[in-house]
């Protein structure tokens, strides 16, 4: 049993290196140029480390077939690691092949431990050592040895500086420039120098008088000189030095270089600091290397920088703060790279610190149901504590419906991951896909640190994989195409995603040729799904392609075909409370935006009366809430819109909708709701406010009611309705748009 | 020949301590109660350093630099302003009244003769 346990975790552990090892294998591929980079030689050590890992606990596991074809991989890896064997393309793409066929054995044990693999993977495994023997030692062709390379990593000792000339001695050196008016101000610059040999001994000062005009133009109230000066002094800071010509700090160009001797000791206090903060900047002005004041000068010329960037070319990278603080002299280069170093360690820590704990999904799963039971018996002892009008009791409840709600929101957090990690995955479907299709297509990633509930991600996967290779196969055009219509001949796919008003949006895009209208439109009337005298926006016409039958290669050749109906992309997103809905610019490029909920699980609701029925709309889609006053009710009887404060609103009586019997309520009330950029209201008779719900989803028998989502069970053990706002709002502006066809 | 400093502020004992501090120092001192005192005191002869509060009675300090600067004698005399941690404002108005200087109060002799041998060796 044990056994079994420790096995599950060789399993889930080799996936996770085998993962880690196709990212750095494509981050070599991707920059192959210069193998000794220290980015490559980390990189080469990773995929090292992972297929001696994995060789070593499958040999405890006895998993000899496994252990055999891992051991060649890795001896030509640790070649490779040597220098002994460069570093191509056509080496990447066989250990990605490799890495590929260890996850094949892997996935086999994990099917079945004692499993033997089957003949085809057994052919594979055959063919990828075949093509090692290449690379393993004593093999014809291979390139001779390449030592050095790591004699070469070693830090090299820099004695010259940018600006500021060279600082080898003891001695700091201070650059300064004063202003014209520092005299006007009323200081002697003289003053600071004797000053700051208080403080030490000056050893040297050179006198620029550069700057100074020809008499008839000087003017004897302005300063033109500058002073640069190198000073000894034993236990003197950076900050020490800044603060004797503190008050001429506005009137100066003030730069101060540590002494050679010091570089080593900041180099060291950046290593020793703690990693609370890792921000570069901070670094630097915690080990007394910069000053706070010139932190704030450098950040300051990095957002001049960044907005003149953007002004000439948006493509254009913003400076690096390690950039500026060298470029401006502030900080040796070496500080910045040792700064740079720490930061890296430091987050690399952080991100294994996040990887800690690993948990039962059901557990999980187990949790969240009783959290959901709790909400549902808070809400009861809420409502009866409010019936007793007992202050004492009255104020205990509240608290523990406080305490309820964040005890909701963190293990509703437990579930919630980033979606990085899903789109990482699209890396290596774009290179194989691009390969494939003999396109050249890279893949850009955008807000990979959204989060999203664990079992959406899960089932994102697959409409998102139809969509990219979509895009990519129908959407991006061939290079020639691209290069006449101006754009560059490597074509791109987006990924992105955010949050927006309680959902999260999930955007695949290419810069692509975007969709035909027209011709979508002639598919869709030959097919009869529109009439030929309706009139249809963009986004309507776009939608078409979502329609059951509508992709056949020929019909829109731009994005279709391969037999990936697009009609089943969206009943997945539907099937998760979702809607899907298509950018198009004709020539730029086609988005498909995904809009799904936050959470599966539980929501925070508003819920409403109608009659002696209650109804719950998700909190997050409710705009405002107006009174339907008398005058209001008389003219709106017939008609189903109202004038929202000088835009059309169209509504839905929910009492018509779901025909609730009884009287109209004396009050009426209209909740406006949104949704996707698309308003409508809800006329309803009572308000009851702010509610937290469970969603316990409908049976199969009601999975075709329209307007109805869920059910939930309230406080006081009756079942309320949760609505669809989507479905409503696309039910009350359809009515609306169909009367205004008829004229009405 | 020693450089003069005046210190002009309301209170008696603060003017005596640093009064204390500069004399020790090797500095000249003399003292102004208030902005209207002090622009009574100087009548042309040399003064190499301005000290001055802010708040004090019958003239501000702020309205005494903007009268001191326009005095030919004083329109490159240094000012140090002494503000407090919540004065930023003020700290603000002085800088543009011709006080380039500050020092927060409360402060240390030791920190005052700092500041002022910054802007003028003894």
């Amino acid at each position: 049993m044990e056994f079994d346990q420790a096995l599950q975790t060789f399993i889930m552990e080799s996936r996770e290196l085998l993962e880690a090892m196709e990212e750095s294998l494509l981050g070599l591929e991707s920059s192959p140029d210069d193998p000794d980079s220290p980015d490559n030689r980390d990189a080469i050590g990773a995929i090292f480390r992972s297929a001696h890992t994995i060789k070593g606990s499958g040999g405890l596991f006895g998993l000899d077939g496994i252990v055999a074809f891992t051991h060649v991989v890795e001896n030509v890896l640790d070649r490779v690691r040597g220098g002994e064997v460069p570093v191509d393309g056509d080496l990447v793409a066989l250990l990605l092949s490799c890495r590929d066929h260890i996850g094949m054995l892997v996935e086999q044990i994990a099917v079945d431990a004692a499993a033997q693999p089957d003949k085809e993977t057994e052919a594979t495994g055959i063919m990828l050592l075949n093509q090692l023997k290449a690379y393993q030692a004593g093999a014809k062709g291979t390139a001779p040895a390449v030592t050095g390379a790591r004699v070469q990593s070693q830090a090299p000792v820099i004695t010259t500086l940018p600006s500021g000339g060279t600082v080898e001695s003891d001695n700091w050196h201070i650059s300064l420039r004063f202003s014209h008016d520092v005299l006007r101000n009323g200081m002697d610059p003289l003053a600071f120098i004797r000053y700051l040999d208080n403080m030490g001994k000056i050893v040297h000062v050179v006198t620029l008088p550069d700057a100074m005009p020809l008499v008839p133009d000087m003017d004897p109230e302005s300063c033109y000189l500058g002073f640069e000066i190198d000073f000894h002094g034993d236990n003197v800071g950076k900050a020490t030095i800044e603060g004797v010509f503190e008050f001429v700090r506005d009137d100066c160009t003030l730069r101060i270089l540590p002494p050679h001797s010091r570089i080593e000791e900041y180099i060291q206090l950046i290593n020793e600091l703690s990693e609370d903060k890792i921000r570069l900047g901070d670094l630097l002005v915690n080990s007394g290397s910069l000053t706070r004041k010139e932190l704030d000068e450098a950040l300051c010329l990095q957002a001049l920088s960044a907005e003149s960037c953007r002004e000439k070319s948006p493509t254009q990278d913003i400076c690096q703060l390690g950039e500026i603080l060298v470029k401006q002299g502030m900080v040796q280069p070496e500080l910045v790279d040792a700064a740079l170093g720490k930061q890296k360690v430091a987050k690399e820590n952080k991100v294994q610190e996040s990887k800690l704990i690993r948990i039962q999904a059901d557990k999980l799963d187990q949790l969240i149901n009783l959290v959901g039971e709790m909400v549902i018996a808070g809400a009861a002892t809420s409502l009866l504590a409010q019936r007793t009008r007992d202050p004492a009791l009255h104020e205990a409840t509240s608290t523990l419906s406080r305490l309820v709600e964040e005890i909701r929101d963190s293990a509703l957090q437990l579930r919630m991951v980033q979606i990085g990690e899903t789109f990482s995955r699209f890396n290596r479907v774009v290179r194989d896909v691009s390969k494939e299709i003999g396109k050249e297509i890279g893949l850009s990633i955008g807000g990979a640190e959204t989060e999203l509930d664990k079992s959406v991600v899960e089932k994102i996967g697959d409409p998102l994989m139809h969509l990219v290779r979509n895009s990519m196969d129908h959407g991006i055009e061939k290079a020639e195409i691209r290069r006449q219509r101006g754009k560059p001949a490597k074509g791109t796919v987006h990924l992105n995603a955010y949050h927006e008003s309680g959902s999260i949006v999930v955007e695949v895009g290419d810069d692509g040729g975007g969709l035909n209208r027209d011709r979508i439109l002639a598919k869709a009337l030959e097919k009869g799904l529109v009439t030929a005298n309706q009139t249809l926006s963009d986004q309507d016409v776009y939608g078409l392609i979502f329609e059951a039958g509508f992709s056949t290669a020929e019909a829109v050749t731009n994005l279709s075909g391969r037999g990936v109906g697009m009609d089943v992309v969206r009943r997945n997103i539907e099937a998760l409370r979702g809607t899907v809905e298509i950018d198009s610019r004709e020539g730029a490029g086609a988005t498909v935006r995904i809009r799904l909920p936050l959470t599966l699980a539980i929501i925070d609701g508003f819920l409403l009366g109608v009659g002696s029925a209650s109804y719950v709309v998700p909190l997050d889609m409710v705009m405002e809430c107006i009174e339907l006053d008398d005058a209001e009710r008389q003219e709106t009887r017939e008609s189903n819109y109202i004038n929202l404060r000088g835009t059309v609103l169209p509504f839905i009586r929910l009492r018509d909708q779901f025909r609730e019997l009884g009287k109209a309520g004396r009050r009426e009330n209209i909740v406006v709701v949104q949704y996707a950029g698309q308003k409508a209201g809800l006329v309803v008779d009572e308000l009851m406010g702010e509610f937290q719900t469970v969603i316990k989803p409908l049976g199969k028998l009601f999975g075709n009611l329209k307007g109805v989502s869920g059910s939930t069970i309230l406080g006081s053990g009756e079942v309320a309705l949760i609505l669809d706002v989507p479905a409503l709002i696309q039910r009350a502006v359809s009515k609306e748009a169909q009367l205004l066809a008829y004229g009405l | 020949m020693a450089k003069t400093v005046m210190i002009v502020d309301d209170s008696a004992s603060l003017r005596q301590v640093v009064g204390i501090a500069l004399r020790s120092a090797g500095y000249d001192v003399i003292e102004g109660c208030d902005g209207k005192d002090a622009l009574s005191k100087l009548t042309g002869q040399k003064v190499h350093l301005v000290i001055s509060d802010v708040n004090m009675p019958n003239m501000d300090g702020i309205t005494f630099v903007k009268n001191l600067k326009q005095i030919p004698a004083y329109k490159f005399t240094p000012v140090i302003m002494l503000t407090t941690e919540s004065q930023e404002g003020k700290k603000q108005e002085g800088q543009s009244a011709g006080a380039k200087a500050w020092v927060v109060k409360p402060f240390q002799p030791a920190q005052m003769l700092a500041a002022v041998s910054k802007l003028v060796m003894p």
